[in-house]
C-alpha cells in the first residue's frame, strides 16, 4: 500500500479517467461465479486500453480507461476493455456485465481474492467485504494543484444526488426489489470512513485532517476514506464514487462527460460553496437520490426548501451545454437529457425487464446481453 | 452369520404363533423401507465420519459402507437386499445423469476450439491406451479389451458432481473437470453400443442381435429421453422459473424416464445423460435452465453409493487382477494427464495437469455398464470385465480423493464447506 506523502501529482486540467467495476456471471444461471484471478491468469493483453484488475473478491472485475482529454477517448478505451473482456470471458464459458449489484447473488458464498490488500480488508471488516460485492464507476477529472483538487471535491459534493440519480442500476438485493433506484450505496455506507469530505479550506487542511485520522489510528493510507468525492493526490485528480456501474459503457461515458462539463463549469463560474451547511443535508440528499431516482426531493440549505431533482438536473444540463461544446461532448450530455426527458434510467430498464420476465435470472442475462452488444439506440431506452 | 443369531428368535416368534393367530410369518427379509433407511444411515455415518476426521470425499465413505456391510466381507447387505435397492439406486444414478447432461455446454465448445481439442485427445487417448494395454497386456480378446475400455475410458460423472458439490467448488478448473467428464460420458456411452454389438457378433450366432442391440441401446434412449424432455419443458413452461414446483417436474419427469428405461431395458444412465442433454440444447427459453435438483438427490446419492460399495466382488479379488487394474488406471491416468498437458485452452498447463487430474474418477457408471454388459453373456463377461470393475473398484475409493485434490489445489473450494453438501 502507498504510504501518502501530502504530495499532489498535478495534471492537465479536467482529463479524465473512469473506472468501473463489472459482474463476472456463470452463463448457465447467471448468477455471480468465481471467476476473476482464472480470467486475468490466462489474459494475454498489452494495456493498450487501460487496466483490467482484480476487485475484493472473485466475482467482480475492475477495468480502468488511461487519462484521456476527451469524453470521445474515454468511450474508445471502455469499448476496447469491453471487447477485450467479451472475448476472453468468451474463452473461459463465462459472462460478463454491469448494474450496480447482482440482483440475486447469495453474499455468503463470494470469495475474496488473493493478494494482501483483500486479505487486510477482509480481516478488518468481515463479513461486509464479501458484501461489498457491490459495482460501481469512479470518474476522475484532473486538476492542475492540489488546492483546486479539494475546492472541486467539496463543490462537486451538493450535484452527488444527480449523479446517482443518473447512473442507478441497483434495485435488486438477494433476490428481493428493494424499491430503491441504488441499493449499492447502502453496502458502502456501512463502512466507517463512508460518506461526505468534510468542510476544507485548502489541501494544507485536508493533509492535516489526514494526519489527524492517520495518528487516531483510523486510516493508513488515501484508499480508506470512502468519501462519496475524494482527492485522490497520486493521479492528481478528484474522484467521483457514488454512481453505480451502468448497464452499458454509453452511459458510463456520458457520465463522464457530465463529470467533466460540470467541473470546468464550476471551476470557471466559481460559485461560492458552503460545505458546512451542505453536510447537514448531504445524507438525506443521498437517501432521496438512492431511493427515489427521479422523483427524488433534494433539500437545498441555502434556499431552505426543497426542490424535485429532475426540474433541477433539467436546468443543469441547459446551464452546462456551452462547457460540453467546448469540451467537445455535447452528444454524450444529450444522451443524458433524453433520459431525463423519458424518465428512464438503467433501474427503471431492470425494473422493466423483471416486469417482463419475472425472473432475476433472465433480467441478468438481458443485463450482459446489453453490455455485450453495446448498441443503445437511445440512453433513455436501452434497447437489447 | 445373521441367520445363527436370529434362530432364537425364530424359534421363540413360532411358538407364539401358535397362540396369537394375527402375527405374520417371521419376517426373513428386512422391508425395502427399513433396508433403505439402514443403508442411508450407514453410509451416512461412515462418510461424515471420515469427511470429519480425515477429510476424505464422503462419496468414499458410502462407498466403504457398502463394502464392509456387502456380501464381499459381512454379509449383512445381502445379494436379494442389493436387488431390492437397485429401483432407488438407478434413480440416484438417473438424477445425476441428467444433471450431468444438463452440464453439457457444446457451445463453450464453439467458443474455445482448445477445449474441443483436449476433450478429443482426452477420448482418444484414453480408450486407445486402454484397449492397447487391455489387449496386448492382459491378453483379453479384442471385443473384450474394447468393452472394457469403453467402460473405464471415462470419468465418473456422479463422483465429480457430487465432489463438486460437497466441496462448493467454482473455477475453471471445475467447470472444465464437469465439461469434459459430460464430454467423456457421452464419447463412452457411443462406445458402449458399438461394443455391445461386437460382443455379439463375437459370441452369437444371430447376427440380428449384433445389429439391433446397439441400436436399441442408442436408438432406445434417445427415444425415451427425447419425448420426456420435450414432456418437461412443456410442462414447465407452464410454471414460474425456479420454482419449486418445477423442481417437483423435473424430478417427476426424470423418475418417468428411469421408470421407462427400465421396462425397456434400456441403460437408465444412458437414458438421463440424454435427457439432460436435451433438456440443455432445447431449452432456448431457459424454462428449466435455473431450476436445480433439490438437496435431497443426496440422500438418493448415498443409497447409490453404498450399493455399488457392496455390488464391488471383492471376494473375487486375486493380486494379479488387481496389478492388472492398477496398471490399466495407470495408463487411463497417463492417457487423461497427457491429454490435458498438450492442450486445454486459455489455461496454464499446471491447471489444464490438475483438471487431468480431477476427472479420473471411475465409478457407478462404469459398474453398472460392466453389469449391463457382463448380462449379455454372463459365463464369458463375468471373467472378461473383471479387469474393468476391480479398476473401477479401486479408484471408487481413490478417484473421489483425487478429484478433490484437484480442486483443493486450484484453490477453487470454500475454507469452510462443512454446511454443503446438504447432510453435513
Amino acid at each position: 500500500m502507498t504510504a501518502f506523502t501530502g504530495e499532489f501529482k498535478q495534471s492537465s486540467p479536467l482529463t479524465l479517467g473512469v473506472e468501473l467495476e463489472l459482474q463476472l456471471l456463470s452463463q448457465r444461471d447467471f448468477d455471480l461465479t468465481r471467476a476473476a484471478t482464472d480470467l486475468l491468469g490466462s489474459m494475454d493483453y498489452d494495456g493498450r486500453f487501460g487496466e483490467i484488475k482484480l476487485e475484493i473478491t472473485e466475482s467482480m472485475i475492475e477495468v480502468s480507461t488511461l487519462p484521456r482529454a476527451t469524453v470521445d477517448g474515454i468511450a474508445s478505451d471502455l469499448d476496447g476493455l469491453r471487447q477485450t473482456l467479451i472475448t476472453q470471458c468468451s474463452r473461459n464459458n463465462i459472462a460478463i456485465c454491469g448494474g450496480g449489484t447482482h440482483p440475486f447473488h447469495h453474499w455468503p458464498d463470494r470469495r475474496i481474492c488473493p493478494g494482501e490488500r483483500f486479505d487486510e480488508l477482509y480481516s478488518r471488516y468481515g463479513y461486509l467485504a464479501k458484501q461489498f460485492t457491490v459495482f460501481g464507476q469512479h470518474i476522475h477529472v484532473g486538476c492542475t494543484s492540489a488546492d483546486e483538487a479539494i475546492w472541486l471535491t467539496q463543490a462537486l459534493a451538493p450535484y452527488v444526488p444527480v449523479f446517482i440519480a443518473l447512473s442507478a442500476s441497483s434495485p435488486y438485493v438477494d433476490g428481493v426489489d428493494t424499491l430503491f433506484q441504488s441499493a449499492r450505496l447502502n453496502a458502502v455506507s456501512a463502512f466507517p470512513l463512508s460518506g461526505q469530505c468534510p468542510e476544507l479550506k485548502d489541501w494544507a487542511q485536508f493533509v492535516e485532517h489526514f494526519h489527524f485520522l492517520q495518528d487516531c489510528g483510523i486510516v493508513s493510507s488515501i484508499k480508506d476514506l470512502y468519501w462519496d468525492i475524494r482527492p485522490k493526490p497520486e493521479f492528481g485528480t478528484v474522484e467521483i464514487r457514488v454512481c453505480d456501474t451502468p448497464l452499458t459503457i454509453e452511459r458510463a461515458a456520458a457520465l463522464a462527460a457530465l463529470a467533466q462539463s460540470l467541473a470546468r463549469h464550476l471551476l470557471r463560474t466559481r460559485p461560492a460553496i458552503n460545505t458546512g451547511l451542505q453536510l447537514h443535508v448531504a445524507r438525506y440528499n443521498k437517501f432521496q437520490a438512492c431511493r427515489y431516482g427521479f422523483d427524488a426531493q433534494i433539500s437545498d440549505p441555502l434556499l431552505r426548501k426543497q426542490i424535485g431533482i429532475k426540474d433541477w438536473l433539467g436546468e443543469l444540463l441547459d446551464q452546462l451545454s456551452e462547457d460540453a461544446r467546448e469540451l467537445k461532448c455535447s452528444t454524450w450530455l444529450d444522451l443524458l437529457k433524453v433520459s431525463l426527458a423519458a424518465e428512464s434510467n438503467d433501474a427503471s430498464w431492470l425494473n422493466e425487464q423483471q416486469a417482463r420476465h419475472k425472473n432475476l435470472n433472465d433480467v441478468t442475462h438481458a443485463a450482459a446481453l446489453l453490455f455485450a452488444s453495446g448498441a443503445t439506440d437511445k440512453l433513455g431506452e436501452n434497447k437489447q | 452369520m445373521v441367520s445363527s443369531l436370529l434362530l432364537p428368535l425364530r424359534t421363540a416368534w413360532g411358538t407364539l404363533q401358535e397362540r396369537l393367530f394375527f402375527l405374520p410369518p417371521f419376517p426373513d427379509q428386512l422391508d425395502s423401507l427399513a433396508l433403505f433407511s439402514l443403508l442411508l444411515v450407514v453410509g451416512l455415518l461412515v462418510g461424515e465420519w471420515l469427511r470429519a476426521h480425515l477429510g476424505w470425499p464422503k462419496v468414499i465413505g458410502y462407498v466403504l459402507a457398502g463394502t464392509v456391510f456387502g456380501p464381499s466381507l459381512l454379509g449383512w447387505i445381502s445379494i436379494e437386499a442389493l436387488a431390492q435397492t437397485r429401483p432407488v439406486a438407478d434413480a440416484a444414478l438417473g438424477l445425476l445423469m441428467l444433471e450431468i447432461g444438463r452440464r453439457l455446454d457444446l457451445r463453450w465448445l464453439l467458443r474455445n476450439r482448445d477445449l474441443a481439442r483436449a476433450t478429443l485427445g482426452d477420448i482418444v487417448l484414453s480408450f486407445t491406451t486402454i484397449f492397447l494395454f487391455a489387449y496386448l497386456v492382459v491378453g483379453l480378446p479384442p471385443a473384450w479389451a474394447a468393452a472394457a475400455a469403453a467402460v473405464t475410458m471415462a470419468s465418473a460423472p456422479a463422483v465429480v458432481l457430487l465432489t463438486v458439490e460437497e466441496f462448493n467448488a467454482q473455477g475453471q478448473v471445475t467447470e472444465r473437470i464437469i465439461l469434459h467428464t459430460a464430454l467423456g460420458s457421452a464419447a463412452a456411452f457411443v462406445v458402449f453400443a458399438v461394443v455391445v454389438g461386437i460382443v455379439h457378433a463375437q459370441h452369437s450366432s444371430d447376427w440380428l442381435n449384433a445389429v439391433v442391440h446397439p441400436l436399441w441401446v442408442s436408438f432406445g434412449a434417445i427415444l425415451v429421453a427425447w419425448p420426456i424432455a420435450a414432456l418437461a419443458l412443456l410442462v414447465a413452461r407452464l410454471l414460474p422459473k425456479r420454482s419449486l414446483a418445477q423442481v417437483f417436474i423435473l424430478v417427476a419427469t426424470a423418475l418417468l424416464a428411469v421408470g421407462i428405461a427400465r421396462m425397456l431395458a434400456v441403460p437408465v444412465f444412458l437414458t438421463l445423460f440424454v435427457m439432460g442433454a436435451m433438456l440443455a440444447l432445447r431449452d432456448k427459453e431457459k424454462t428449466l435452465s435455473y431450476t436445480s435438483l433439490p438437496e435431497g438427490h443426496w440422500l438418493l446419492a448415498i443409497i447409490l453409493f453404498v450399493v455399488v460399495g457392496a455390488s464391488l466382488p471383492w471376494q473375487q479379488f486375486t493380486w494379479i487382477t488387481g496389478l492388472q487394474a492398477l496398471g490399466l488406471l495407470v495408463v487411463r491416468a497417463l492417457a487423461k494427464i497427457g491429454a490435458f498437458a498438450w492442450s486445454g485452452g486459455s489455461l496454464p498447463r499446471a491447471k489444464r495437469i490438475l483438471v487431468g487430474i480431477g476427472i479420473q474418477p471411475l465409478s457407478a457408471t462404469a459398474v453398472f455398464m460392466v453389469y449391463e454388459l457382463a448380462g449379455l453373456y454372463p459365463e464369458i463377461g463375468r471373467s472378461a470385465l473383471a479387469l474393468p470393475l476391480f479398476a473401477a473398484a479401486i479408484m471408487e475409493l481413490i478417484g473421489p480423493a483425487l478429484c478433490r485434490f484437484a480442486l483443493v489445489r486450484a484453490g477453487e473450494t470454500t475454507k469452510d464447506s462443512s454446511q454443503k453438501g446438504g447432510i453435513a
